[in-house]
C-alpha cells in the first residue's frame, strides 16, 4: 500500500501447517491449542527465528476452548516464548485465520511490532458440547454457594422436564435464521443456477490439483509432519482423493435436500489442523537476512444479510480488495478461494462475471471479470484438502505467498466466506 | 373492537358448520399484515407471475424492484422483457422463470402486469390475456398490481387506457376481496420510472394490506433533494424528527409507533387533557411530548418553536381530528365550528407557521375521510373539513414541488377504533361490510400507509389522496 511508511511494509517471511485430517481421526487428542503450538514451532524451526524475537501471537480460531479461549496466549505460553510476547486471538468464522493476519500486517504498519506469528486452528473433534443451561442455572447456586439440603431438594424440580437435559447436538447454522450451512448453500446454488454437474466437475478438479501437489512435493515447503499420541506420524494431507472421479462423485446422494445438489463429495469437510504464518516488517526482515515471499497490497472484509445469500460475501470484498490495491481483476495472476461449497464458489464466480450483478450491487460499470479455471485454486482448496475452520485463511496465506515466489508471478487474489454472512478478501504482492 | 365475523372465520369448527349448512355468511378473510418494521426483503422467496405488452416500458425498473425484494418472477409473454429479468435475476440471484413451469396446484403471492405499452382500445386486450390465465392462481391475501403509463397532454386514444386501468383495477379489488387479496394500479409519467420501486414495494408488500382498488400515481413533480442513489429501504426515518397531531390514540398513537420503529425521532402532540397518554407514548418511542390545543391561537408558533428546537422537522402529519355529527338542520353551530376549527383550520395554521422549519425533502401527510370523498348523514361538517384537506394538499403539493416536500392525503373507510366503536352496531356493521375485504382496518394499516408516504422512496407521490379503505363501495 502507497500510504505505508518505508520499511514498516508487513512482509510474509515463513508459512508453515500440519497435515489436515479428518474429525475425529489422527488429531482426535490434539485440542486447537496443541495444533497451533506445532505450527507455530514448526514455522519458527523452518524459518530458524530464536524465540526471544517473537513479539506477539494474533491467533484465529472458530472453537473457541471454553476455559481457555485466548488460544494464541496459551500457544505463547505453551511453546515458551518470552513471557513478554502478548497475543490475542479473534473469530470471524471461516475467516479468523485470514483475520488474524492482516490484524497483524496493520499492527506492524502502524509500527507496534516488527515480528508477529499470525495463524489459525480448529480441532472440530474436540469441539465442546453444551450442557444445557438449566441445568448450570440450577446447579450454580449450589456450586458457589453454601447450600443446605433444602437447597439441593429444590433445584431438583427445575431440572423437569428431563428431556431437556439431554444435550444438543451441534449443528453448523446461523444462529439468526436456523439455517443449517449446507442448506443455505443449497438455496445458493439453485438461484445461482449451479448444476450438479458442474459441482461435482470442480470438487473433482480440486483433489486432482491437490493430489498432483502432493505427489510433486510442492506442499514439501508448507506442510510440516506431525506425531500423534500413538508415535505415529502424519505426513500428507489425509482428505485428499487423488482416485476421485466423477463417477464416484455423482453416486453420492444429496446431503441438504431431498432434490439437492450438493452432496458430500462436492462441500468441505469436518477437519482438524493449524496453519501459522511469520509476519515481519520490511526492514525487520532484511536486517534478519531473510527473503520476504510476499506482502500484503489489500484486504477487505463484507458483510451481506444471511437470510439472503449467506455464502456470496467474496463476491462483495474481493472487488473491494482489487479497488483498495488498485487492480484489476485481469491484473491477478492467480486467484485463491475458500471452497467452502462447490456450489458457493461457482455462485461467487459467476456474480464475478455478471455485468449486472457488477452494476446492481457494486456500482461498477461493468462485470469484475471471469477468473479463467487454469488460475483458480491451483493447488486444490479446501474440499480436497478440508477446513480446519481458523487454519484455512493461513493455509491460502502459506500456499499463496510460496507460489507468487516459486513462479516469480506478481499478484494473488484471496477470497474467503464465512458464516454470519461475512466476506473477506486480500490482495498479496510478490516482493522483490 | 375487534371484528367479530373474522374471529368467526378462525374458528374451524364455525367455518365446517357454516360450509356445511350453507349459509350465507360472508366470512371475510383474515389480512396476513407485517407489523414489524421494513425489511430488505419484503417478499422473501415469495412467487410473482409478471406479465407484459411488447412495448412495456418499466420491464426493466419492475424486474429490478421484484429482484431486489427477493420475490422469484415467473415470466409471461412477450420475450422481449426476459432480457430484463435475466439481468436482475443475475444481480440478487433471482433466475426468472415462466409461467408455463408452475406446477398446477401452486399458488402466486402476486401477478404484476406492465400495461406501460398500451396504446389504445383494442390493446386492452393484453389485460385479459394474462389474467384470465392466472387469477385463480393468486394465493389468499395476495397482491394483483397494474403498471400504466400516463401523461399530461395524452391523445384521447391514449389518455383512454389510464382510465380504463382504473376501471378493471377497482373491479378486480372487488372479485379478490373474499380471499383477502387486494388489486391496485401505479400509473407513471414517463419519466418517474426510477421512483415506481418503492411504490411496487409497499403495493406487494403485506404493509398494503388494507388498500385495494386505488391507484398511485407517480410522477417526477417533486425535485428530488439531496437524494444520491437508492433509497434506504431499513431504517428509512433513521435520524429524522417527525411530528404527529392527535398522537395520544387510534391512528395517531399507531403512526407514532410506525414512524418510530423506522428510526423517526416523533414529536408526540395531544390535548393536555391527554397528558397521561401522550408522555407515555412519548417515552415509550423515545420522542418528545408535546401538549398543546390545536385550536389555541398560540399552538402554531409555540409547535414550530418546538420543531426549530429539534433542528427542523422531516415528516409532519396531520392527525388530530374530532367529530360532532348532526344533521344540518339540527347542528348548532358551536358543532359546526369545532369541527372546521381542529379538522382544517388548525392544519392550515400550523403548516404556515412550521414551513420555515421543513426540511427539503420533507414529507406532510394530512388525514382526510371517506366521508370527505364521499359524504355522510350527519357528517356535513366533518365531510366539509375532510374534503377541504384534499384540495389543500393538491394545492400545497404544487407550491412545494421545488423544495422536493411532498404533500398528500391518506383517506381511511372504515377503521377499528375508539371513534367507530362509540357508533351504533347496524350501522358499523354496515361500515365493515361494505367493502371488497368485508371487513374493517385497523390503526395499523393506516399509520404504515402514512409511514410510506413519509419514507423517502415516496418521492414520487405528491398531491396525492390515498384512501385505506380496503376497497370500500363507497364513492370511487
Amino acid at each position: 500500500m502507497s500510504n505505508v511508511k518505508k520499511g514498516r511494509r508487513a512482509v510474509v517471511v515463513a508459512g508453515a501447517r500440519t497435515p489436515f485430517v479428518k474429525a475425529f481421526s489422527e488429531y482426535i487428542e490434539l485440542d486447537a491449542i496443541a495444533l497451533g503450538v506445532l505450527a507455530s514451532r514448526a514455522l519458527l524451526k523452518k524459518a530458524d527465528l530464536a524465540y526471544r524475537e517473537v513479539e506477539g501471537i494474533v491467533w484465529g480460531g472458530v472453537i473457541l476452548p471454553s476455559a481457555a479461549p485466548n488460544v494464541g496466549r496459551e500457544i505463547a505460553l505453551d511453546l515458551r516464548l518470552d513471557p513478554g510476547c502478548e497475543a490475542y486471538t479473534v473469530t470471524r468464522a471461516c475467516a479468523s485465520g485470514l483475520q488474524a493476519i492482516t490484524l497483524g500486517a496493520a499492527a506492524i504498519e502502524r509500527g507496534e511490532a516488527d515480528v508477529l506469528i499470525c495463524g489459525g486452528a480448529d480441532s472440530t473433534s474436540n469441539a465442546e458440547v453444551k450442557l444445557p443451561q438449566k441445568l448450570v442455572h440450577a446447579f450454580a447456586p449450589l456450586a458457589l454457594g453454601k447450600p443446605t439440603p433444602a437447597d439441593y431438594l429444590s433445584a431438583a424440580p427445575k431440572l423437569l422436564p428431563v428431556t431437556d437435559l439431554i444435550p444438543r447436538q451441534p449443528r453448523i447454522a446461523e444462529r439468526s435464521t436456523g439455517e443449517v450451512m449446507g442448506e443455505s448453500a443449497e438455496r445458493m446454488a439453485r438461484r445461482n443456477e449451479i448444476s450438479r454437474e458442474a459441482q461435482d466437475a470442480f470438487a473433482l478438479r480440486s483433489h486432482q490439483r491437490a493430489a498432483a501437489a502432493i505427489a510433486s512435493g510442492r506442499f514439501e515447503d508448507e506442510v510440516f509432519p506431525v506425531q500423534t499420541s500413538g508415535g505415529r506420524w502424519v505426513h500428507t494431507d489425509g482428505l485428499v482423493r487423488a482416485d476421485s472421479s466423477l463417477e464416484k462423485l455423482a453416486k453420492l446422494r444429496p446431503a441438504f435436500a431431498r432434490e439437492g445438489t450438493l452432496t458430500a463429495g462436492n462441500s468441505s469437510a469436518l477437519t482438524d489442523g493449524a496453519a501459522a504464518v511469520l509476519l515481519m516488517s520490511e526492514e525487520k526482515a532484511r536486517s534478519l537476512g531473510y527473503r520476504p515471499l510476499a506482502a500484503f497490497a489489500s484486504w477487505a472484509y463484507t458483510g451481506v444479510d444471511p437470510a439472503d445469500q449467506l455464502l456470496m460475501g467474496p463476491a462483495l470484498a474481493m472487488p473491494k480488495a482489487l479497488a483498495r490495491a488498485g487492480l484489476r481483476l485481469s491484473d491477478i495472476d492467480v486467484v485463491d478461494m475458500h471452497e467452502a461449497f462447490a456450489a458457493q464458489v461457482l455462485s461467487v464466480v459467476k456474480m464475478l462475471a455478471s455485468p449486472s450483478f457488477a452494476r446492481t450491487r457494486l456500482g461498477l460499470e461493468g462485470a469484475v471479470g471471469e477468473i479463467d479455471p487454469d488460475r483458480l485454486n491451483v493447488h486444490g482448496g479446501s474440499i480436497a484438502l478440508g477446513h480446519p475452520f481458523g487454519a484455512t485463511g493461513a493455509r491460502m496465506v502459506t500456499t499463496m505467498a510460496h507460489e507468487l515466489t516459486r513462479t516469480q508471478k506478481r499478484t494473488a487474489l484471496l477470497g474467503i466466506c464465512a458464516a454470519g454472512g461475512l466476506g473477506a478478501a486480500a490482495v498479496l504482492e510478490r516482493v522483490d | 373492537m375487534s371484528d367479530w365475523l373474522v374471529e368467526v372465520g378462525q374458528n374451524k369448527q364455525a367455518r365446517t358448520v357454516i360450509r356445511s349448512l350453507g349459509l350465507p355468511v360472508p366470512v371475510p378473510e383474515k389480512l396476513a399484515r407485517d407489523k414489524g418494521p421494513w425489511v430488505a426483503s419484503p417478499l422473501h422467496d415469495r412467487v410473482v407471475a409478471v406479465g407484459a405488452t411488447p412495448h412495456a416500458a418499466f420491464v426493466s425498473e419492475i424486474a429490478n424492484s421484484l429482484a431486489a425484494a427477493g420475490a422469484n418472477p415467473y415470466l409471461e409473454g412477450a420475450e422481449s422483457h426476459r432480457a430484463a429479468f435475466d439481468a436482475a435475476g443475475e444481480a440478487y440471484g433471482r433466475p426468472p422463470r415462466n409461467t408455463a413451469d408452475l406446477a398446477e396446484g401452486v399458488r402466486v403471492h402476486a401477478l404484476v402486469f406492465d400495461a406501460s405499452g398500451i396504446a389504445g382500445a383494442g390493446e386492452l386486450r393484453s389485460l385479459y390475456d394474462f389474467f384470465h390465465a392466472h387469477l385463480e392462481r393468486l394465493a389468499r391475501c395476495g397482491r394483483l398490481v397494474v403498471v400504466g403509463r400516463t401523461e399530461h397532454r395524452a391523445s384521447p386514444e391514449r389518455a383512454l387506457v389510464a382510465t380504463a386501468l382504473e376501471g378493471f383495477v377497482r373491479s378486480a379489488a372487488k372479485e379478490l376481496g373474499r380471499k383477502g387479496a387486494t388489486a391496485n394500479l401505479v400509473l407513471a409519467t414517463g419519466d418517474a420510472g426510477a421512483r415506481i420501486d418503492a411504490v411496487l414495494r409497499f403495493v406487494l408488500s403485506p404493509r398494503s394490506a388494507f388498500i385495494s382498488g386505488q391507484p398511485f400515481l407517480v410522477n417526477a413533480r417533486a425535485r428530488d433533494a439531496g437524494a444520491n442513489g437508492k433509497p434506504p429501504f431499513v431504517r428509512p426515518l433513521d435520524g429524522k424528527v417527525a411530528l404527529v397531531t392527535g398522537a395520544a390514540r387510534g391512528i395517531g398513537e399507531a403512526t407514532v409507533r410506525a414512524l418510530a420503529q423506522e428510526g423517526a425521532h416523533v414529536v408526540c402532540l395531544d390535548r393536555p387533557a391527554d397528558d397521561a397518554a401522550t408522555s407515555k407514548l412519548a417515552r415509550e418511542v423515545g420522542g418528545t411530548p408535546l401538549l398543546v390545543d390545536v385550536t389555541d391561537g398560540s399552538a402554531p408558533a409555540r409547535i414550530a418553536d418546538a420543531l426549530k428546537g429539534l433542528g427542523g422537522a422531516h415528516v409532519v402529519v396531520h392527525n388530530a381530528g374530532i367529530t360532532r355529527d348532526k344533521t344540518l338542520a339540527r347542528m348548532k353551530p358551536e358543532l359546526w365550528d369545532q369541527v372546521i376549527d381542529v379538522n382544517l383550520a388548525s392544519v392550515v395554521a400550523i403548516t404556515q407557521a412550521i414551513e420555515p422549519e421543513l426540511e427539503d425533502g420533507a414529507r406532510i401527510v394530512c388525514l382526510s375521510s371517506i366521508a370527505g370523498i364521499a359524504g355522510n348523514v350527519g357528517q356535513t361538517n366533518y365531510a366539509a373539513s375532510k374534503a377541504g384537506i384534499i384540495g389543500y394538499v393538491r394545492a400545497l403539493a404544487e407550491k412545494f414541488e421545488e423544495r422536493g416536500i411532498t404533500v398528500n392525503a391518506v383517506a381511511p373507510g372504515f377503521i377499528e377504533t375508539r371513534m367507530t366503536a362509540a357508533v351504533p352496531f347496524v350501522v358499523r356493521e354496515g361500515g365493515r361490510r361494505m367493502s371488497a375485504l368485508g371487513q374493517g382496518g385497523l390503526p395499523i394499516d393506516v399509520a404504515q400507509a402514512i409511514v410510506f408516504f413519509a419514507s423517502p422512496g415516496a418521492q414520487g407521490l405528491t398531491g396525492s389522496v390515498l384512501r385505506v379503505c380496503g376497497g370500500s363501495l363507497i364513492g370511487a
